[in-house]
């Protein structure tokens, strides 16, 4: 962190504002859900799939691994799976049930052994009273209440994995350090993956895992970056064109502001999110961690800012389900570090 | 293991008699002990049994004065796990259980009026467990149980302090394991470990 000047006052004052917006604030920070167009009528279906091109140091693991995500609405209002009803995905060698919930009821992810030479995952609603409790520590074939399959049983999609994901800028080595959130960042990328043209379905998403220390006190959680489309509207997807600048505001917040610009992320996105952040630090990683937890004041606290840029594409779901949003995606990830100047009276 | 519990009777019923025979039977052969326990379970998984209550009585026959034969029985409340959720539903598990002890007690008495002592022998268990499951409002859950009985050892060590010549207070450390349990009814069997710690009443005569 710079600091241009000092006085123990200062400080004292600091800490004491700190400390007292900590108070005021509190820990959790509202913010809308990030799943796009629930119908508010009708069966809804959300599934999405991740490979994250993750680097040589990554652990292999990591490398090798899908992060999946699904759930099911109904008039607008997540349906839990229940009673040995579960997400099961498939590929053509390997399945996997959908086991971890997310944040709210309905949300559920499980990380699921892949190579590229995979382009489909097969999501469905599967009965499975046995296998969904063998987590459990006791005789689960002996003593299991099922109540049978629910209607959900047998409902399906379909996604598929668009182009992986290359970054060209920000730098990784040396990491972007940027002092103020006005600044802007210059996301680049290779459009349409490399070695392929311009997607036409293929859109883009950014996504951010933020980790902020005063010296004094944390602050984690995740955002979804925003766009503003030529009309006006604000979306979280863009065009697959290989350039996107993005200001800082969108990862870094001032806890004293009612209505930051940013939007953190919430739902199946960031059961998503934490599922692959998992991965990539081999489960030593706070299961909490973009929970908004807003100890530390960001705008003021040196920041590293995870970026996960990912490439998505439509996938397809069963005709039983009144509308839905499937799909399949690639991500990969770029560091910087917000380090805030502080000015001391 | 069965065998290894007739082998271990037999021992028991073809020893004392014969050793106590060879030797001068002291004048206060006998004991009754009655103890309450304070029982912590561990299933072996992700359980997480609260702490649970118990009695034992047991009787030891001394056919040496520092050596004891020993048998009794211990009986436990229902015991419970913490409710928890996963993606089937809400549950929570409990195990009840009762044990026959059987198995020797050495001791060693002081000049002063304590001893100590240990105990340690087979047991033969009988285990319910019961899991209650709700889902959703929708979907009604209730309880569902199973029990087996099966083989398993003890093993404890304590101290007695003689408030009359007959009549003294103990407090006992108890480590029992249940083995297998539900082996034969379900792919997912376990070992039940319940250590415990006990305070009663023993009684000379």
């Amino acid at each position: 962190m710079q600091i241009e000047a000092t006085s123990s006052g200062g400080i004292l004052c600091r800490t004491g504002a700190i400390v007292l917006t900590f108070l005021i604030v509190g820990c959790e920070v509202e913010s809308s859900d990030n799943l796009p167009d629930v119908s508010e009528s009708g069966l809804f279906m959300y599934a999405e799939a991740n490979l994250h091109d993750a680097e040589e140091t990554a652990p292999i693991a990591a490398a090798e691994t899908a992060q999946i995500a699904a759930a099911v609405f109904r008039d607008g209002q997540p349906v839990g799976l229940v009673g040995g009803d579960v997400f099961e995905a498939r590929t053509e060698t390997d399945r996997i049930l959908l086991k971890e919930s997310g944040s709210f009821v309905g949300s559920y992810a499980a990380s699921m052994p892949i190579d590229n030479s995979v382009q489909d995952v097969f999501l469905n609603v599967v009965h499975e009273p046995v296998e969904a409790r063998e987590d459990r520590w006791y005789p689960v074939d002996l003593l299991n209440i099922d109540p049978g399959p629910g209607e959900l049983v047998g409902k399906s999609a379909t996604v598929s994995f668009p182009p992986a994901v290359k970054i060209t800028g920000p730098a990784a080595d040396p990491v972007s350090v940027y002092a103020s959130i006005d600044e802007i960042i210059d996301l680049t990328w290779v459009a349409g993956g490399e070695g392929n043209t311009i997607g036409e379905d293929d859109t883009m998403r950014v996504l951010s895992a933020v980790n902020c220390t005063d010296g004094l006190a944390t602050s984690s959680y995740g955002t979804v970056v925003e766009f503003t489309n030529g009309d006006g509207t604000v979306v979280e997807f863009t065009d697959d064109d290989g350039l996107e600048a993005i200001s800082l505001d969108q990862f870094i917040y001032d806890l004293n502001d009612d209505r930051p610009v940013l939007r953190f992320i919430k739902d199946a996105a960031r059961v998503l999110l934490q599922e692959l952040l998992n991965d990539l630090s081999a489960g030593n990683i706070d299961p909490d961690f973009l929970a908004s937890q807003a100890e530390a004041n960001p705008v003021n606290s040196a920041c590293e800012i995870r970026l996960f840029l990912q490439r998505q594409r439509d996938g397809q779901f069963d005709a039983s389900f009144d509308s839905g949003r499937v799909v399949g995606s690639r991500s990969a990830e770029v560091v910087v570090n917000y380090v805030p100047v502080v000015q001391l009276n | 293991m069965f065998t290894l519990i007739k082998l271990f009777i037999l021992l028991l019923v073809v020893c004392i008699p014969v050793t106590a025979h060879a030797e001068d039977t002291p004048v206060k052969s006998m004991q009754l002990d009655v103890n309450l326990l304070l029982t912590r379970m561990n299933a072996g998984g992700n359980d997480e049994f609260k702490s649970g209550n118990a009695v034992a009585v047991q009787y030891s026959y001394y056919f040496k004065n520092w050596l004891a034969a020993d048998i009794g029985l211990i009986t436990t409340d229902k015991t419970l796990d913490e409710s928890r959720t996963d993606v089937v539903g809400d549950y929570r598990a409990s195990i009840q259980t009762s044990s026959i002890l059987l198995g020797l007690k050495p001791r060693y008495r002081f000049s002063a009026p304590y001893e100590v002592y240990g105990r340690l022998g087979l047991l033969y268990w009988r285990t319910e467990l019961e899991v209650e499951e709700y889902f959703s409002e929708a979907i009604p859950g209730g309880n569902i149980s199973a029990t087996d009985t099966g083989p398993g050892y003890y093993a404890s060590i304590g101290g007695a302090h003689y408030i009359t010549e007959n009549v003294m207070v103990q407090l006992e450390i108890r480590h029992m394991k249940q083995l297998d349990v539900f082996a034969g009814q379900s792919d997912f069997p376990f070992d039940l470990t319940i250590n415990a710690l006990s305070i009663g009443l023993g009684y000379r005569f």
